[in-house]
C-alpha cells in the first residue's frame, strides 16, 4: 500500500468515524427530544382523561341527585315511610327513571338496604344492598367508582348515591354509568393513541376483560405483565409493547390504576400511544442524517483524496527522484518548496544526489588512472621484453663494429635477425592493443549460434589433439530447433574462439571442453566451461577487467573483448568457478537485440583507446 | 200539608231514581258494535288451517265460539260457518275482522249488531285503549292488572286457572340432577314474585292444580327455603350448570327466569336463563336436542276445566312428552284421593316446578253490560253482552 494511499484510508477513517459520531448524537438527541415531547402529550392526555372521569363523576352524582329530588321519588319516599306500605307497586319504576336520566344503572333501595326497583336487574327486587346502609355522607362523598352485578356478569360502574330521607327511614337512589366502551368511545382522543380499560372483576388476569372503544382487544394477553404489576402495587406506570418485529409498531401504555371505595384496584386505564409516528419520523431524521452524511463522506472522500495527493506528491517526488537515481541517472533532481521537513528532506536528496555524481566523478577519475597506469605497466611490461634485446643486439653490434670489425658483417646479420625478430614482436604487441581498441561495431543478420560452435571446434580440432600436448576433449550439447539471432557473424566467432582459447589455456594437463547452446525465455543461453584449475574469487571479479591476466605471457584483453563482444549485443556474460574444479562462462543473447548498445563497461576503457586515437 | 209532604216524597223519589246506577235501572238493549282487541293475530278462520303458535291458537278459539254453533265431543266447534251468534262481515287476516250480529241464531239475535275486532295490539296498547276508552273488550296481562285498575280500567279477574311452571326437560336420570331440581326449587320466592312481578293477582303455586279446584293444594309448600337450598347445593359434588329457556315473547316468563336465576344464585346453584323461540302451537314445545340448548324451560299451563281431573290430566299429556312423565291416566271418576297422590306423585320426580297461578284478566268499558267472568276452559260470553248507549263511546 503507497503512502499516498495509507494517507487515505486514515484519512477516510477519521472522516468516518466523524460522520458516525455526529450522526449517532443527532439521532440520539432527536430520539430524547421526541420522548420528552411524547412524554408531555401522553402527560395532557393522562390529565384529559382524569379531568373528563372526574366530570363524569360530577355528571353521575348529579343526575342522582336530580332523581332522588324529583317528585315521583319524594312521593315514594313518603309513601315507603308509612307502615305497612306496598313496595311491590314500585318495582318497574327504577327501568323508566334510568332511562329518562340516561344512566346505566339505578337502584331504588329502601331504609334496610332491601331493592326495591332495579334497572339493570330487575329480578333483584328484595335482595339486599347493605353498603348503601352503612353509615356514610353520600351527599360529600361524590361518585366513585364500583364492582356491580349484572345480569350479563360484574361490571365496572362509577357510582354515586343519594338518600331521601323521610321521618326516620331513608329511600336511598343509586346511580350510575357503567364504565365500559361507550365511556372509552367518548373520551376525545388524538391520532395515534388510543384508550383501553382493563376491568379488574376477576381473581386473575382476563384477556377478555381489555377492552377498548370497540369491545374487546386483539392480542390482549400481552397487558398481562403491566396488570399483573398494577394489582400486586397500584401505581402508575409506563411500559412499550411492540406488536410486531417493527419498532414502529410500538406502543407506549401509561398504565393509571382506577381504585374504589375502599381503595381496591377496580381497574386499569391503559393510554396507548402509537410510535408510528415517531418512529417514521426518527426514520425520516436518520435518512436525513445519513444522506448529508453520506454526501460529507463523499465530499470528504474527495478532499482527502485532494489532500492525500498534496501532501504525498513531494514524497512521490523524491521516490521517484530515488528510483531515478537507483537506475543510474544520478543526475536526478528534485523540486525544492518550502522549507517544511518535505522541503528540507528534497533538498537533502538533492545534496545525496549531488555527492553521489560528485563521488562517481571521482571515483571515475580514479578509475581512470588506475586504468591508464594498469596500462603503461602493461605497456612497460610488454614492451620491456623485446626492448631488451633490442638493446643488447645494438649494444652488441656496436661492439662489434669496434672491437671485431671482421665479425661485425656476421654479428650484423645475426643481429638484424633478432632486431626484425623483436620488433616483429613488438609490432604484434602493438597490434593487439590497437585491435582491442579498434573494436568494430557489430553488423547484425541472422546467425546460427550452433554453426559458429561447430566451426570454432572444428577450427581448433588440431590442438585439441596436437603432440606433445595432453587431449582436450570436446563435448557439444547443442540445442535443436535453436532460432537464429541478429548478432554479428564475426565478432561472435571470434569471441567464442577467445573462449576456447582461454578454456585450452586453463586446460594444461588437458581434461573436457563441453559447450553448451539452449533456447531461453526469447534467449540463446551458450555455456562454456572446462575441467581447468579454476579462479579464486578475486579472480573471477575482475576476469573482464581488460589487461588483467593470470597468465604469464597474456594480455589481459581476450575475455575483455568477448565481454565488450556480448555487450555489443544486448547480452550478459557472467563466469563460476572452482578452484581444482573447472571454470564455467555462460552467455545469454538475446534473439533480437533491442537497440544497437554502444555503451558497456569496458566501453570506458575504449572510449578512452578512442579518444587517444581520436 | 199532605199534598205538600206528597210532593216532596215524589221529589225526593225521583231525585233518588236519578242517582241510581243506570246499569242497574237499565234493561238490555240491542244495537252497537263492540269493540274488541286481541293481542294475537289469526292469519285464518278456516278449522283445517293451524294456528302459528298458542296465543293465535286461543284467540281463534274464541272466534269459533261466536262464529260456530257448539263444540263437539273432542271440545272443537262445529256446525257450518256462521252457524253461530255472529257471521263474518269482513276479514282482514291478522289485522281486522268485523263479525255481524246472526239474526237467526237459534239461541236467539245477539245483543249487539256487531262485533269489530283489532287483532296484534300489545298488551301496552290494549291498556292504553281501554284507558282512553277506545275499546270495549281486551284482554289484559295479569301483570298489568293492578296498573290499568290504577288508571281507571274496569279490570275483571278470573280465579287462578293459568299455572306458570318450571319444567326439566327429560332431566339425567341420578340423584345429583333429582338434588339440584330439588335445590332450584326450594330457592324460588314464589311470593315474591306474585306481589312482585304479578303485582298480587295470582298466587303462588305448590302442586299442579289449584286451591279452589282441587282443595288440596294447600298441602304443597311454596314457601322459599333458601337455606335448604344451599344446603342441598353444598352436599351436590359436581353442580351443573343450568341454563333456563323463557318464550322469547312472552315478557311475564322472561321476567319470572330472571327471578329464578337470581334465587338459585343466591342458593349457589349455577343457572343462567336464555330466549328460546315462541313455542309452536301443537306440538310438545321444545325438547332437549333442540337447536337451542336448554335444561329446562318455563312454560304456561292454562287449566282446560275447572274439574280437577281433567285440568290434571290435561297438564299430565301436555307435560309428558316435555319431561318424560310417564303416569297412568286418571279416570273420570278418580277420587280427590287419587288425584293428590297423581298430583304428589309428579311433584315428587321433581320435574316439574309449579311457580304461580294466575288470573285471566280483561278489561271492560263501562257500556259493557251483563259481563260474566268465564269460568275455566270457557270462552267469552261475547254474544251475551249488550251496550249502554249511555256511555256512547
Amino acid at each position: 500500500m503507497t503512502f499516498r494511499s495509507k494517507l487515505f484510508v486514515n484519512f477516510m477513517l477519521a472522516l468516518l468515524l466523524s460522520v458516525a459520531l455526529v450522526t449517532a448524537g443527532v439521532t440520539v438527541a432527536t430520539r430524547r427530544a421526541f420522548d420528552e415531547l411524547n412524554r408531555q402529550h401522553t402527560d395532557a392526555l393522562v390529565e384529559q382523561f382524569q379531568r373528563e372521569f372526574d366530570r363524569r363523576g360530577h355528571d353521575v352524582l348529579h343526575r342522582v341527585q336530580g332523581i332522588a329530588e324529583a317528585e315521583p321519588t319524594v312521593r315514594m319516599a313518603i309513601d315507603l315511610s308509612r307502615p305497612n306500605a306496598d313496595i311491590s307497586v314500585y318495582v318497574n319504576d327504577a327501568h323508566g327513571v334510568a332511562q329518562s336520566h340516561q344512566l346505566d344503572f339505578l337502584d331504588f333501595v329502601g331504609t334496610d338496604g332491601s331493592i326495591i326497583s332495579s334497572a339493570e336487574w330487575s329480578a333483584r327486587f328484595g335482595y339486599k344492598m347493605e353498603w348503601v346502609t352503612q353509615k356514610e355522607d353520600w351527599a360529600s362523598r361524590g361518585s366513585f367508582l364500583m364492582r356491580l352485578d349484572t345480569q350479563e356478569g360484574p361490571a365496572l360502574a362509577l357510582m354515586a348515591v343519594a338518600a331521601v330521607r323521610v321521618g326516620d327511614k331513608d329511600l336511598y337512589v343509586v346511580g350510575g354509568e357503567r364504565l365500559g366502551k361507550e365511556f372509552l368511545a367518548s373520551l376525545v382522543l388524538p391520532e395515534n393513541m388510543r384508550a383501553l380499560l382493563y376491568l379488574n372483576l376477576d381473581t386473575a388476569f382476563q384477556p377478555a376483560n381489555v377492552i377498548d372503544s370497540a369491545g374487546s382487544v386483539a392480542e390482549a394477553e400481552r397487558f398481562e405483565p403491566i396488570i399483573e404489576r398494577e394489582r400486586a402495587h397500584p401505581s402508575a406506570l409506563t411500559e412499550k409493547i411492540n406488536w410486531t418485529f417493527d419498532a414502529a409498531s410500538g406502543e407506549i401504555f401509561h398504565a393509571i390504576p382506577k381504585l374504589g371505595r375502599q381503595n381496591e384496584l377496580l381497574g386499569v386505564l391503559l393510554i396507548g400511544n402509537s410510535q408510528r409516528t415517531v418512529v417514521t419520523l426518527e426514520r425520516h431524521i436518520l435518512w436525513l442524517a445519513i444522506g448529508v452524511a453520506a454526501i460529507g463522506i463523499l465530499f470528504g472522500l474527495f478532499l482527502s483524496w485532494w489532500a492525500a495527493a498534496r501532501v504525498t506528491l513531494p514524497v512521490r517526488k523524491l521516490a521517484a527522484g530515488a528510483r531515478e537515481v537507483s537506475d543510474g541517472n544520478w543526475n536526478t533532481r528534485v523540486a525544492v518548496r518550502g522549507n517544511d521537513e518535505i522541503g528540507q528532506l528534497a533538498q537533502s536528496f538533492n545534496q545525496m544526489t549531488q555527492e553521489l555524481v560528485d563521488q562517481r566523478e571521482r571515483l571515475i577519475q580514479a578509475e581512470r588512472v588506475a586504468a591508464w597506469r594498469e596500462v603503461a605497466r602493461r605497456l612497460a611490461h610488454e614492451l620491456k621484453n623485446p626492448l631488451f634485446p633490442l638493446q643488447t643486439t645494438v649494444e652488441n653490434l656496436q661492439r662489434a663494429s669496434t672491437q671485431n670489425p671482421d665479425q661485425f658483417e656476421e654479428v650484423f646479420r645475426e643481429s638484424t635477425g633478432i632486431l626484425l625478430a623483436e620488433i616483429e614482436n613488438l609490432k604484434t604487441i602493438v597490434g593487439r592493443f590497437s585491435d582491442f581498441a579498434k573494436m568494430p561495431q557489430p553488423e547484425l543478420g541472422p546467425v546460427d549460434l550452433n554453426d559458429i560452435v561447430r566451426n570454432v571446434v572444428k577450427l581448433f580440432e588440431a590442438q585439441f589433439c596436437a603432440v606433445g600436448r595432453p587431449p582436450i576433449t570436446p563435448e557439444l550439447h547443442l540445442g535443436e530447433n535453436l532460432p537464429t539471432i541478429q548478432a554479428d557473424n564475426t565478432l561472435l566467432h571470434r569471441a567464442i574462439e577467445n573462449l576456447v582459447l582461454n578454456a585450452m589455456d586453463a586446460m594444461p594437463a588437458g581434461g573436457i571442453l563441453m559447450m553448451r547452446t539452449a533456447q531461453n525465455n526469447g534467449n540463446v543461453d551458450f555455456e562454456i566451461s572446462d575441467t581447468g584449475v579454476g579462479l579464486t574469487r578475486e579472480e573471477a571479479d575482475r576476469i573482464f577487467t581488460p589487461y588483467y591476466t593470470t597468465k604469464q605471457h597474456g594480455t589481459g584483453l581476450g575475455l575483455a573483448i568477448v565481454q565488450a563482444i556480448v555487450a555489443d549485443h544486448s547480452g550478459r556474460i557472467s563466469v563460476e568457478s572452482e578452484m581444482g574444479v573447472g571454470t564455467a562462462f555462460h552467455l545469454e543473447l538475446p534473439v533480437k537485440p533491442p537497440h544497437h548498445p554502444n555503451q558497456t563497461a569496458p566501453v570506458v576503457v575504449a572510449q578512452d583507446e578512442k579518444k587517444e586515437e581520436d | 200539608m199532605k199534598l205538600r209532604l206528597c210532593l216532596y216524597l215524589a221529589a225526593i223519589s225521583a231525585v233518588l231514581l236519578a242517582a241510581l246506577p243506570s246499569h242497574t235501572a237499565r234493561r238490555p238493549r240491542y244495537g252497537g258494535t263492540l269493540r274488541v282487541e286481541l293481542g294475537a293475530t289469526v292469519s285464518s278462520l278456516d278449522p283445517k288451517v293451524a294456528a302459528a303458535n298458542p296465543e293465535e291458537a286461543n284467540a281463534k278459539a274464541e272466534l269459533d265460539a261466536l262464529l260456530y254453533d257448539h263444540r263437539g265431543d273432542d271440545g272443537a266447534f262445529v256446525g257450518a260457518a256462521g252457524s253461530g251468534a255472529f257471521r263474518v262481515s269482513e276479514w282482514d287476516a291478522g289485522k281486522r275482522a268485523v263479525f255481524a250480529a246472526n239474526e237467526n241464531y237459534r239461541e236467539g239475535r245477539p245483543f249487539v249488531d256487531s262485533v269489530e275486532m283489532q287483532m296484534g295490539r300489545s298488551a301496552h296498547d290494549r291498556v292504553l285503549d281501554l284507558e282512553l276508552n277506545k275499546t270495549d273488550f281486551a284482554q289484559i296481562p295479569a301483570e298489568q292488572a293492578r296498573q290499568a285498575a290504577d288508571h281507571g280500567v274496569r279490570v275483571s279477574t278470573s280465579q287462578p286457572n293459568e299455572l306458570l311452571a318450571l319444567v326439566f326437560l327429560r332431566a339425567g336420570p341420578g340423584t345429583e340432577t333429582a338434588r339440584v331440581r330439588e335445590a332450584i326449587s326450594r330457592s324460588i320466592d314464589r311470593t315474591a314474585i306474585v306481589n312482585f312481578i304479578l303485582q298480587k293477582e295470582g298466587e303462588p303455586a305448590g302442586g299442579l292444580l289449584p286451591q279452589w279446584s282441587s282443595g288440596t293444594a294447600f298441602l304443597f309448600s311454596t314457601q322459599a327455603a333458601v337455606h335448604n337450598a344451599k344446603e342441598i347445593q353444598a352436599q351436590i359434588s359436581t353442580s351443573p350448570k343450568l341454563v333456563l329457556g323463557y318464550d322469547s315473547a312472552d315478557t311475564l316468563e322472561q321476567t319470572v327466569a330472571e327471578r329464578i336465576v337470581v334465587n338459585a344464585k343466591e342458593a349457589g346453584i349455577s343457572l343462567t336463563s336464555r330466549v328460546i323461540p315462541s313455542k309452536p302451537a301443537h306440538g310438545t314445545d321444545i325438547r332437549p336436542g333442540d337447536a337451542v340448548h336448554v335444561d329446562a324451560r318455563l312454560i304456561r299451563l292454562r287449566m282446560p276445566s275447572p274439574l280437577p281431573n281433567v285440568s290434571l290430566a290435561a297438564f299430565i299429556d301436555k307435560l309428558g312428552p316435555m319431561a318424560g312423565i310417564v303416569d297412568s291416566p286418571l279416570p273420570e271418576s278418580a277420587s280427590p284421593e287419587d288425584i293428590y297422590y297423581c298430583e304428589r306423585s309428579i311433584m315428587n320426580s321433581g320435574l316439574v316446578v309449579p311457580i304461580v297461578w294466575m288470573p285471566q284478566v280483561y278489561g271492560i268499558s263501562a257500556r259493557v253490560r251483563d259481563w260474566k267472568q268465564p269460568a275455566a276452559g270457557e270462552t267469552w260470553p261475547l254474544a251475551d253482552v249488550w251496550l249502554d248507549s249511555t256511555d256512547a263511546h
